[in-house]
């Protein structure tokens, strides 16, 4: 047995001893694709993280105004979106700094898909909160929110969360700490309910392993892993159409996070 | 809402007084609407919206390739004028073919029967053979020039025109305006057929019933000049409207929809660089034509996706989706996928799978939120009773997944009153008696500081189910129970005098949540249940907005392993969400909905 061997390992020491020069390129060739391909795998996963800044909300919260406005800065009429739109933002303090802003629809068959497919790539998470109608839909509001925070890459990722309290130019709309009180009280309401909920059909609850906050204290948005913000904004401004937005703290968090 | 929904199969919408006649481009994400009002019928609105279509896109095609969502948000589409005009050219088109002078008697049709052809009934026979003559008469005629000029412009300029372009309302409008280019020339064609004029010289004004559409304007025997005016007047009044929902919309909205394709764009980017290399690369032979088709801009075009839609459609069919629902989903994907281009090394198939997937999934998800929970808090703090209606069919399991909700709302700690109000099956109230011995057997009072969980409300047998209904609830209300859950008696949907019953329980003690219980082995008979059930709910409420079917409860579904096709046509009929799913016959089998599961069920091969 070490006989046939023998002859076998003494043909490969001479292989390597008087290098074959074909044996050799190729085997360096493939040590050089190898290594070039870890290195493009290296870079892309450093390149690809999360550049997105997601513009999440309920229906006609104003999040494709927002949009537009941050990115033209003129008004223009909307219609419900069925589908998502990004556009690179550049930031206007003159950083050479850039986030790629994306739209997503607010509509209840479409938010979850959406969602989805960004989460991975979001460095934060620009909720639109549509502050006029909040008092009727903050039920709605905070099931959103809620299924946003559990998310499991969202928890893993902890993108920083800005909360923009809309809709500002109209006389009846909230403030921002009326929403965030309000938001804090239906999200311990909801830690509750979504917890105790049936679980899943797969096995898999609803609610997430993943508890909002601490248990036994009420809730409260400082007890997130992520850094929150809330900030009141007009997309449509207070002049009209024809004036700007009023969304200075809107641009400052974006200039912030960039 | 119909792409939201996954309704986008058909071509039109109905909403209020308005119809919406839409049509999508893939390939560049863009919708097209017209809207005008329900009670006219605008029969050019269709090709009004291709050659609207075909323009816009013809015209900003640099712009949506290149610039992206900066661009399509900055860039000013001035599409007004090109709009106008062709609105212009459409309702010319259209205004030429309307009647002008009353016809004589010799111009009409019925002096070109023959006498053997007007001895026949009047059925279908005499129709088809004048039809037969007529469209011989037309084909003869077709090269000559007409001497009416509008008509025959009109005329000759659609069958020159596009042949694909012509809908079905387009070819009648020709048959029916050759037809009349035939009978100016009376002269001619009475020759051919003396005996019937000296017969039928009684001088009566014909009806013209063989032509199978005669609208309004053809039945108008108003002579010309107010023909004229009385036809300009409501083509004023709705111009304003149907060009009010496109003028407004045009120029703003329809470029928004466009820029949120800036992906798709950026993904045609993309395609583009490699798609000129494979365009030369098709050049050189057909080997490379298989390969053009896999390397990207390939767009996608009903016939290559037919057959693949046809095998998604027997799939799911074989799931246990009901046949038109699973008709109409194909179809709405279809519209969403057609011209659009695939991305390199994508497949049809793939990329159909793809779409039908998301659409089920999009069907599924909840309209509104499914929380019983929040909402018993809710009703708590008010001080209300929380009432819950169970209504279904016979045998789908209505008073076990009653038991077994009352048992998850005592584990979150509400206090629950079953109200029997299943009068008329043998042992119904004794088997809401027996659930309620043992669901306070298992949350004794002492648990619960000292209060019963659980109470049955009931009145016997032979009773009027709506009354014990509110009474139980008036129970409910003074001794402080949280929830009152209401067992109904199961009933067909064609039994009506049973269906109003149910409707007036449900009118008259307006409950919090109207569950509908099918069970999951139901095929094509969900379509039917669910349809009916609502129907019934709506015609026999007197409020403004009636109550239908809030939920829907999805029973036995541990008997079907993986054809879960009731779940969608339930959904898609109702569009309300599936609150819980029963799997077993004891008190913890009570799940929710999970839309991904489901889906990956229903796509496994």
């Amino acid at each position: 047995m070490a006989g046939a061997l023998e002859p076998h390992l003494e043909a490969l020491r001479r292989e390597l001893r008087a290098p074959d020069p074909a044996v050799l390129s190729v085997l360096l060739a493939l040590i050089a694709v190898i290594v070039t391909l870890l290195i493009w795998r290296l870079v892309q996963g450093r390149r690809s993280s999360r550049k997105a800044v997601l513009l999440l909300g309920l229906c006609d919260a104003g999040k494709t105004l927002l949009f537009a406005r941050l990115l033209t800065g003129r008004y223009r009429d909307t219609q419900t979106s069925i589908t998502d739109s990004s556009a690179v933002y550049r930031v206007s303090s003159d950083k050479s700094a850039n986030v790629t802003l994306i739209d997503l629809p607010g509509h209840e068959s479409l938010r979850l898909q959406f969602l989805e497919r960004f989460k991975a790539a979001a460095r934060a998470i620009v909720f639109v909160v549509d502050s006029v109608a909040f008092q009727r839909e903050v039920k709605d509001v905070a099931e959103f929110l809620y299924q946003v925070l559990v998310d499991s890459t969202v928890l893993k990722n902890a993108p920083a969360l800005l909360i923009a309290c809309n809709k500002q130019d109209v006389t009846m709309a909230k403030s921002a700490k009326l929403i965030q009180q309000q938001l804090e009280k239906e999200l311990n309401t909801l830690r509750v309910t979504r917890s105790a909920a049936p679980t899943s059909l797969d096995g898999s609850a609803i609610g997430g392993p993943a508890q909002l906050g601490k248990k036994g204290k009420d809730f409260d948005f400082s007890q997130l892993p992520m850094k929150v913000e809330f900030v009141e904004c007009s997309a449509r401004g207070s002049k009209g159409e024809e004036g700007d937005a009023d969304f200075e703290g809107l641009e400052k968090w974006l200039a912030k996070i960039a | 809402s119909p792409f939201a929904q996954e309704r986008g199969g058909n071509n039109s919408f109905t909403h209020e007084a308005l119809t919406l006649k839409y049509k999508l481009d893939n390939q560049f994400e863009l919708v097209f609407v017209v809207g005008f009002q329900k009670i006219l019928t605008l029969t050019y609105v269709d090709k009004l919206i291709d050659d609207v279509h075909k323009e816009f896109r013809d015209k900003y095609r640099n712009e949506f390739q290149q610039k992206g969502t900066l661009g399509l948000l900055n860039g000013t589409f001035d599409f007004k004028d090109d709009f106008m005009r062709l609105l212009r050219d459409a309702e010319e088109s259209s205004k030429v073919r309307a009647p002008m002078v009353m016809k004589t008697f010799e111009q009409s049709l019925k002096s070109q029967k023959t006498v053997k052809c007007m001895i026949e009934t009047r059925g279908e026979k005499p129709k088809e053979k004048v039809k037969n003559k007529k469209n011989k008469g037309s084909k003869k005629e077709g090269a000559e020039a007409g001497t009416a000029p509008g008509k025959a412009s009109a005329g000759d300029k659609q069958p020159s025109g596009d042949r694909e372009e012509l809908t079905k309302d387009e070819i009648l409008q020709k048959n029916r305006e050759e037809f009349f280019r035939r009978h100016m020339k009376a002269g001619e064609k009475s020759s051919k057929s003396p005996k019937p004029e000296a017969q039928k010289e009684k001088g009566k004004k014909p009806r013209v019933w063989d032509l199978e559409n005669s609208n309004a304007k053809v039945l108008d025997y108003s002579n010309s000049a107010t023909n004229g005016s009385t036809e300009a007047c409501p083509v004023e009044e709705f111009d304003p409207d149907a060009a009010l929902g496109d003028r407004n919309r045009e120029p703003g909205r329809l470029y928004d929809l466009e820029y949120e394709s800036d992906e798709e764009a950026e993904e045609e980017k993309v395609v583009q660089n490699p798609s000129k290399p494979s365009v030369k690369k098709g050049g050189l032979g057909g080997m490379f034509g298989m390969l053009k088709g896999l390397v990207g801009s390939k767009s996608l075009t009903r016939e290559d996706m037919d057959p693949v839609l046809e095998k998604m459609k027997d799939h799911l069919i074989a799931k246990n989706v009901a046949a038109e629902i699973a008709v109409q989903l194909c179809e709405s994907v279809a519209k969403k996928l057609e011209g659009k281009v695939m991305g390199t090394f994508t497949t049809v198939t793939s990329t159909v799978k793809q779409a039908l997937q998301e659409a089920l999934v999009q069907i599924l998800q909840p309209q509104r939120r499914v929380d019983v929970l929040r909402d018993v808090m809710d009703a708590q703090r008010h001080r209300r009773p929380y009432v819950v209606t169970f209504c279904g069919v016979n045998g789908v399991g209505k008073s076990t997944n009653l038991a077994k909700i009352s048992f998850w709302l005592i584990e979150n700690g509400f206090s629950v009153l079953i109200a029997a109000c299943d009068t008329f099956r043998a042992g119904a109230v004794e088997q809401l008696r027996t659930h309620t011995r043992r669901l306070n057997a298992l949350h004794p009072p002492e648990s619960h500081g000292g209060r019963t969980m659980v109470q049955l409300y009931e009145k016997g047998y032979g009773k009027d189910a709506a009354g014990i209904a509110m009474e139980a609830i008036a129970y409910a209300r003074n001794q402080g129970f949280d929830v009152v859950l209401v067992d109904t008696a199961g009933r067909m949907q064609d039994n009506a005098p049973l269906m109003t019953a149910l409707a007036k329980l449900i009118a008259v003690n307006t409950p919090d949540l109207v569950l509908f219980v099918g069970e999951a082995l139901v095929g094509n008979e969900a379509v039917d249940q669910l349809v009916k059930f609502n129907k019934a709910l709506a015609d026999h409420s007197m409020a403004q907005t009636p109550r239908l079917i809030d939920g829907i409860v999805l029973t036995k579904f541990d008997t079907i392993d993986d054809k879960v096709g009731a779940a969608i046509s339930m959904t898609y009929i109702t569009s309300k969400p599936i609150v819980f799913v029963g799997t077993g016959q004891t008190y913890c089998d009570l799940r929710s909905l999970n839309a991904k599961a489901v889906v990956a069920a229903l796509m496994k091969a």
